[in-house]
């Protein structure tokens, strides 16, 4: 009998526990936000009562709310046990939280504690979840059922996967069970490639399977659902645009597919019936298959039985609410019954029809990680990823490619440096995450669409339509070579606009071409034809240099103006999952040059407010921002206003269909806000919410006459402009580290001469690598200036004095026309020198003078004051000898938000949105140090996936994610919290090597607790001495490569589990010994710790608390005040 | 301004609709005028088998999905013979116009043997790219029941519709007004395939899926006009084709089907079809206000919650209300409770509104005709 039947007639509220994914990593990131926030939305629904587990504490999932009870635990069998004993729920839903939630399910189910509460499975059985995940088990069923799987066989020893090899024939694949986004795979050529991947694979996961590579084939994926009834549907399928062998979380994936034929499509469809039928799936799934170009011919690769990142995708691009549905389905609803809400009057039991085309870019910060290779293969390395959509391909793939570089002027603007033949070879044969530039690079230089299709097996018909892009490009720029180039860049792009039929010009925008597009290719021709260079007729080799991004975006206001005076206008357009066929009250849009009328929108008559969200997720900006943007639109439309959300990530909450009244899935560029604000006529628009990109779109769109809501442009300026800023502090008699904007290299060694090393060395133009370091000595200081590029007049260089042993000490607060209405003041464990984004923080502060806070909160009032704040700001402050020293201000919504918010029980971001509509806040009257309880936010690395990245700490951001947790001391709440960002308590041994000698020291205040952990203790020789001498006996081991059992050996032979490496200095030398022990520490599934503060918080929680998890009593977290 | 995408400069082209609206875009395939019913269809994939469905003869298609053509036309031969190269459902297109946003001008499929601008020309068919199709389908959602004309600039003649008049003084050519039957059926007998059960399909515009799939249950199929005279055939079973325009306008077909239902041979009935066997057996048919034009019509079972995803284009449906006594609903749309099939309580009679054979779309409804195969006996 079907659950939710079984539930009705519990004669109470049944309740179900809802399983989250933890922390955002490379591979599992912002998607579970979403389906796991749409499945407790879809539960609250059956009034049921919602326990969450899960310690991200940034999503909207654990926001607290009426029926739903949030545990911040990490997501573990022993955890979710103690949690199951005292809440006693009656059902168990894991389907929404990723691998995550999946093993832990299965953990929970094998281990009978399940069974021993009476807890029901909602969704897939435990048996159908091993038969997908276990790559033989998997394999077998589908010989069974006769679907057709690439030649493969399982291993769980070395010598297993070689007699696979050698049966099979090189090259082969060698991929991972219980384990998604590639980790742990790879391809092999022969037996030594086989090994270097099968070892540490076989160290994290119980199997791998070795499979026949058809590198160079289609990728094709299909989302399918099935009820309990067997009815099932194809939400959609997806085509990647790069072929089989770079993993589909690193491909761009076109959606529907586009050079598939009807008989293909029902070929493939039909199969992902016949799969999930097998399995017997009750919910979602994601079949994964690989399509011959030359045939019919098909192998499946892979299922996952689960919400996932392609779900999340799906549900976007074809607007058909998947995580919502799949929360009724698993609950034992079937889909003739259900109802879709997109469209009100069709039922879930329907597959959605598209009239539109929609692209996913994945989003990489390779160039962050010195070392890390920027191959793209069969593991995932990308941190985020955009979703575009248009009705044409290349619409479509020109908006993606402004919303992924969030940069106006799209592929034009990227640096376009002309290689040589073989390199382009190299880069389009073995793809790097500058593929798609690579591919346009190969087009300019003249090359035809067959040699690129040989060298990146990518289909012709994507190829043929980046052509025609290419073409159009040159026919613009050849515009600029007719007017006088002494005009004014608005004279010059008018005259060279005026050849230009309407017709013309709209077939330009309709090529998907912005406004700063346009005018890039102009201004780089006049530029050129200004430094006279000769110009051969047909060949136009467009310049190299880019130009500054406010020059042309002032300049395409002259291309809007004069467009729209031709009336070449976007129309809005809806995705309703019906193409049109029926009416639907959908309020999901995007707009389109491929269309000549909006369609019918129902105004509401509210004042509208345009919230720009984040965009991409990358390092830096995650889900924290996204669900600022979301408590700002949910509020907005509490208090009666339009709520519109503008952006382009399909992993987020923003972009779901109920968290605003409309949505505008679109590119976050001038233009775009520009046209949605012609249409919608906002009363303002809210960049406060959306981390650094909208608040970079403040000044621009305040020139053009746009009313923000919140700070005003003026104040938004001041504390982003380091010496307007540094100057106000002056004024306001507050102190910050002493800097200099030099421009050559006399500057530099004076101000050197004055505040001596470390130095904190800014370059303001970045060609690759780290955009900020210390320097410690002349020598790192040169490698680094010539990494940066020259220093020069319109390249200066910012050098600011390093503090060395400084707290770190953040204000979060919400003030209004200059005066703080509330402020939360938070301390970071880790000294200055780990970006605030990376450190561990804890509110209320523990280790902190009174004094001190109390001059952080004198000097956060008069920075208030000073650059009249109105609305969400972050002040981030050093201390030493309680001397502080302010470091940046940054007048919007910080990463930190939803931590404290959550942790004090006010919602920063309802309090700044009744700022910025006028009305008198909500404030709470506990104040921060009469808490009940601690919060620990830590970071969440994925250097796992990072292969060649040195896993250390710096100034420079590093973290993909981050988990938060409370707890009823520090403790606790840094115990929980650790172990959710996977750095687990030492069960087996502990391995030590601390660098500097004043580390060696801090690192001495943990010694007497180890003798209460009770581990083996190891160490490199140095510390090994050092500690010898403080009556700490710890085994020696040789550095790496220097002796039979060095400290390499003792992690791969997993006689640890917790490795504490503190770096010679805060720099990142690859090679290093160090870099060697950290990298193989990560790989080897072993928690590591690179920072001393840490450390020791760490160290003496474990020996305060030995046995933490049978004497912990769960605590859930309390709701808002 | 048509929404212009080719680098290449064509001819341009305008559409008139009944409703007085008119929009300009440019053209493609043959210079012709040509008139008829405004359809649509919503479904992805699949443009060659519409454009060749007999089903939408005499109508101008518009494609909601603005991406049409990108895996090109395969090679299609002259006349239907064993066997039948898939891709296509007769061997020459029976729209009188076609309506895209973006047409692909090259395509790259390993069985593509032209691009769709050059098939249309080939084939003597305009079409017009470069209009808003989402908002042409808002019209006709708006008003069912519209007509349309395409105007090429200098057009050289006009498109015929097998032998049926030209509209006078330009008027709007409406195809239900005619036996549209008769311009799409077989003019004679058509015996294919060698298998122990004989077929007998009467012909109303069969699309080729459905021989194929009988001749893979290993069956001989003998194609039979529409208005032949069936008491004297000898088939163990019968199957009336799906077929463009009103059911009640083909002749005495339904007084001949309701001959059949005498004996005891399985008969089965799909779209057209379906609304024939249904007057046949004394039910009525009306139009429906919008019709079901897509790949993803979702039916259910009467009396069961199985459901099936459905490729569908018909603008008539039967009146359950209407059924007589031993008649009973076989199928409903889940959307709208309209009726999709209906069966006989005793006698091996049933039909379907939908396209169980698909091509293009779903096909997770074959059972339907593998069962009324094995229902077949060979006397
Ligand atoms: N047999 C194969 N040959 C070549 N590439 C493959 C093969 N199997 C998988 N891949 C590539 O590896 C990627 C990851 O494999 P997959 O099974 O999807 O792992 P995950 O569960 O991590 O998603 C796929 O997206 C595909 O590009
Ligand atoms: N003068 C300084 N002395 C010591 N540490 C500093 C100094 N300035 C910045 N830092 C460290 O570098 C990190 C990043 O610097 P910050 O100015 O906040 O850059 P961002 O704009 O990326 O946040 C800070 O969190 C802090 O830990
Ligand atoms: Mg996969
Ligand atoms: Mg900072």
């Amino acid at each position: 009998m079907p659950i939710n039947k079984k539930l009705s007639n519990l004669g109470r509220t049944p309740k179900i526990l809802v399983l989250g994914s933890g922390g955002l990593s490379i591979g599992q990131a912002g998607e579970f936000d979403y389906s796991g926030t749409q499945a407790v939305k879809a539960l609250r629904e059956e009034n049921i009562d919602v326990i969450v587990v899960n310690p991200n504490i940034a999503t909207v999932q654990t926001n607290p709310q009426p029926g739903v009870t949030v545990y911040l635990y990490p997501v573990e069998p022993h955890w979710v046990e103690k949690i199951i004993e005292k809440e006693r729920p009656d059902g168990i839903v894991a389907g929404f939280g990723g691998q995550t939630a999946l093993n832990c399910m299965i953990a929970l189910h094998d281990q009978g504690i399940l069974e021993k509460y009476g807890v029901i499975n909602c969704g897939t059985s435990v048996a159908t979840l091993k038969l997908t995940e276990d790559r033989d088990l998997f394999a077998k069923r589908m010989r069974e059922i006769d679907i057709p799987i690439p030649p493969s066989f399982a291993a769980t020893t070395l010598n297993e996967a070689k007699a696979a090899a050698d049966n099979i024939g090189f090259p082969v694949i060698v991929r991972a069970a219980y384990a998604l986004g590639g980790l742990g795979s790879g391809f092999a050529a022969n037996h030594a490639e086989l090994e270097s991947l099968v070892v540490p694979a076989l160290a994290t996961s119980p199997q791998v399977l070795v499979e026949k590579s058809l590198k160079g084939w289609k990728e094709v994926e299909y989302e399918v659902m099935r009820d309990c009834e067997g009815n099932i549907i194809t939400i959609c399928n997806m085509e990647n645009f790069d072929p089989l062998g770079i993993h589909t979380g690193d491909s761009i994936v076109v959606c529907p597919s586009q050079t598939l034929s009807d008989d293909e499509y029902q070929i493939l469809r039909n199969a992902a019936q016949k799969i999930v039928s097998s399995f017997e799936i009750v919910g979602e799934c994601n079949v994964q298959y690989t399509l011959d170009p030359k045939s019919h011919e098909f192998y499946v690769i892979e299922i996952n039985a689960r919400l996932s990142r392609s779900s999340a995708l799906a549900s976007k691009a074809s607007g058909y609410p998947i995580a919502y549905v799949a929360a009724k389905v698993v609950l034992g609803f079937d889909l003739l019954e259900l109802i879709n809400p997109v469209t009100g009057v069709t039922y879930a039991y329907y597959e959605p029809a598209l009239d539109y085309v929609t692209i996913k870019v994945p989003r990489w910060d390779l160039q962050k990680f010195k070392g890390a290779s920027r191959q793209l293969g069969s593991t995932m390395k990308s941190v985020g990823e955009i979703m575009s959509i248009g009705r044409s391909f290349q619409e479509a793939l020109q908006k993606a490619v402004r919303m992924v570089t969030e940069n106006g002027q799209g592929i034009s603007g990227y640096k376009n440096e002309v290689m040589q033949e073989d390199e382009l070879c190299q880069q389009l044969k073995n793809p790097t995450d500058t593929r798609l530039y690579n591919v346009i690079q190969a087009f300019r230089v003249g090359w035809d669409i067959e040699k690129i299709h040989k060298l990146t097996d990518i289909d012709r018909w994507f190829l043929a339509k980046i052509r025609e892009i290419t073409i159009m490009e040159t026919t613009i720029a050849n515009l600029a070579q007719g007017p006088l180039v002494t005009l004014s860049d608005d004279a010059f792009i008018e005259a060279s606009l005026k050849k230009l039929t309407p017709q013309s010009l709209r077939q330009i925008k309709i090529l998907g071409f912005s406004d700063e597009q346009i005018t890039n290719l102009l201004l780089k021709t006049k530029d050129l034809r200004l430094q006279q260079k000769p110009q051969t007729e047909n060949t136009t080799v467009l310049p190299t240099q880019n130009l500054s991004e406010r020059r042309v975006q002032n300049a395409s206001l002259i291309v809007r103006k004069l467009r729209k005076s031709l009336g070449i206008t976007p129309v809005i357009k809806k995705i309703d999952t019906t193409a049109g066929e029926y009416p639907s009250p959908s309020n999901y849009l995007y707009m389109s040059y491929l269309g000549l009328y909006h369609d019918p929108m129902v105004d509401d008559f509210k004042p509208p407010a345009l919230v720009l969200g984040s965009g991409a997720y990358r390092i830096g900006t995650s889900v924290e921002f996204d669900w600022c943007s979301v408590s700002c639109s949910q509020k907005l439309v509490r208090e009666g206003w339009r709520s519109i959300i503008l952006n382009c990530n399909p992993e987020t909450v923003s972009t779901d269909y109920n968290s605003s009244d409309r949505l505008y899935f679109d590119e976050m560029t001038l233009e775009r806000i520009l046209d949605i604000c012609d249409f919608e006529r906002p009363k303002g628009v809210v960049v406060c919410m959306g981390g650094q990109l909208p608040n970079k779109l403040a000044k621009p769109l305040a020139a053009t006459g746009i009313r923000l809501l919140g700070h005003s442009p003026q104040t938004i300026d001041l504390a982003e402009d380091r010496s307007k800023f540094s100057a106000l502090l002056d004024q306001l008699g507050i102190d910050q580290p002493r800097w200099i904007e030099a421009r050559n290299d006399h500057e530099i060694s004076e101000f050197i001469e004055k505040v001596g090393f470390p130095v904190l060395v800014r370059p303001s133009y970045v060609l690759s690598g780290a955009a900020m370091r210390v320097a410690y000595d002349k020598g790192s200081l040169d490698e680094f200036l010539a990494a940066a590029g020259d220093v020069s007049l319109d390249h200066p260089v910012v050098i600011s004095e390093f503090i060395l042993g400084a707290r770190e000490i953040e204000v979060d607060g919400v003030a209004r026309d200059g005066e703080i209405l509330t402020a939360v003041v938070s301390e970071h464990v880790e000294n200055a020198g780990v970006h605030s984004g990376d450190a561990t923080l804890v509110v209320p502060p523990q280790k902190l003078y009174m004094e001190t806070v109390r001059r952080v909160r004198g000097a956060a009032k008069l920075i208030a004051q000073g650059i009249k704040l109105n609305g969400p700001f972050n002040i981030q402050f050093l201390a030493k000898h309680n001397q502080i020293k302010v470091i940046e201000c940054n007048a919007r919504a910080a990463r930190s938000f939803p931590f404290v918010s959550k942790v004090i029980g006010l919602n920063l971001a309802d309090v700044s949105t009744d700022v910025m509509i006028g009305r008198p806040p909500h404030l709470t009257r506990t104040s921060q140090e009469d808490l009940p309880h601690v919060g620990v936010k830590a970071p969440m690395f994925s250097f796992t996936r990072l292969s060649g990245a040195d896993p250390v700490l710096g100034v420079e951001m590093a973290s993909t994610g981050e988990v938060g947790c409370i707890g009823p001391s520090f403790d606790e709440a840094l115990l929980l919290s650790l172990e959710a960002a996977k750095c687990k308590r030492p069960k087996k041994g502990i391995l030590v090597s601390a660098g500097p000698e004043y580390e060696k020291m801090k690192f001495l205040e943990s010694a007497a607790y180890f003798k209460e952990i009770g581990l083996p203790l190891y160490a490199t020789d140095g510390t090994a001495k050092f500690l010898a001498l403080h009556g700490i006996d710890a085994i020696p081991l040789a550095w790496p490569g220097q002796g039979p059992d060095d400290a390499l050996e003792v992690i791969k032979k997993g006689k640890v589990d917790l490795v504490i490496n503190v770096p010679k200095a805060l720099e990142h030398q690859e090679l290093t010994r160090g870099a060697l022990i950290r990298r193989t520490a990560v790989q080897f599934g072993c928690s590591l710790i690179t920072n001393m503060e840490a450390t020791n918080a760490f160290v003496q929680a474990i020996g305060r608390n030995p046995d933490f998890t049978r004497d912990h009593q769960v605590m859930p977290l309390p709701p808002y005040a | 301004m048509p929404l212009q995408n080719s680098s290449k400069t064509r001819r341009k082209c305008v559409l008139e609709i009944s409703d007085g609206s008119q929009y300009e875009g440019d053209l493609i395939g043959a210079p012709l005028t040509s008139g008829g019913e405004l359809v649509f269809t919503t479904g992805m994939v699949g443009y060659s088998e519409a454009l060749t469905d007999p089903s939408y003869f005499g109508q101008i298609l518009v494609f909601a999905y603005p991406l049409i053509g990108n895996y090109g036309i395969p090679s299609i031969p002259p006349s239907l013979s064993l066997p039948i190269p898939r891709g296509i459902e007769s061997n020459k297109i029976h729209t009188a116009a076609v309506i895209l946003t973006i047409d692909s001008e090259e395509a790259f499929h390993w069985n593509s043997f032209q691009s769709l601008d050059q098939w249309l020309k080939d084939q003597g068919v305009p079409g017009i790219v470069g209009l808003d199709t989402r908002h042409i389908i808002h019209q006709i959602r708006q008003s069912p029941g519209l007509l349309a004309k395409i105007l090429p600039e200098a057009p050289v003649g006009t498109r015929r519709l097998g032998n049926l008049p030209l509209p006078q003084n330009d008027g709007f050519f409406d195809p239900s007004k005619y036996e549209v039957v008769s311009q799409v059926s077989t003019p004679s007998r058509l015996r294919l395939g060698k298998g122990k059960k004989r077929i007998g399909i009467i012909d109303c515009g069969v699309k080729w899926n459905i021989i194929r799939q009988l001749i893979e249950h290993d069956c001989e199929v003998e194609l039979v006009p529409w208005n032949e005279n069936l008491a004297d055939m000898d088939c163990n079973g019968w199957l009336i084709s799906n077929g463009p325009g009103d059911p009640m306008m083909t002749g005495n077909l339904r007084q001949e089907v309701s001959r059949l239902l005498d004996q005891d041979r399985p008969i089965l009935g799909i779209c057209l079809g379906h609304q024939i066997l249904a007057l046949a057996s004394g039910a009525q048919t009306t139009r429906m206000t919008y019709g079901h034009r897509s790949h993803n019509q979702p039916v259910y079972q009467v009396g069961t919650r199985t459901g099936y995803m459905t490729s569908q284009n018909h603008g008539y449906v039967v009146d359950e209300a209407t059924l007589k006594p031993g008649w009973v609903p076989w199928f409903r749309n889940a959307n709208d409770q309209t009726n999709e099939g209906i069966r006989h309580v005793e006698k091996p009679f049933r039909s379907v509104q939908f396209h169980p054979e698909a091509a293009g779309g779903p096909r997770e409804s074959g059972w339907i005709i593998s069962e009324f195969v094995a229902e077949v006996t060979c006397q």
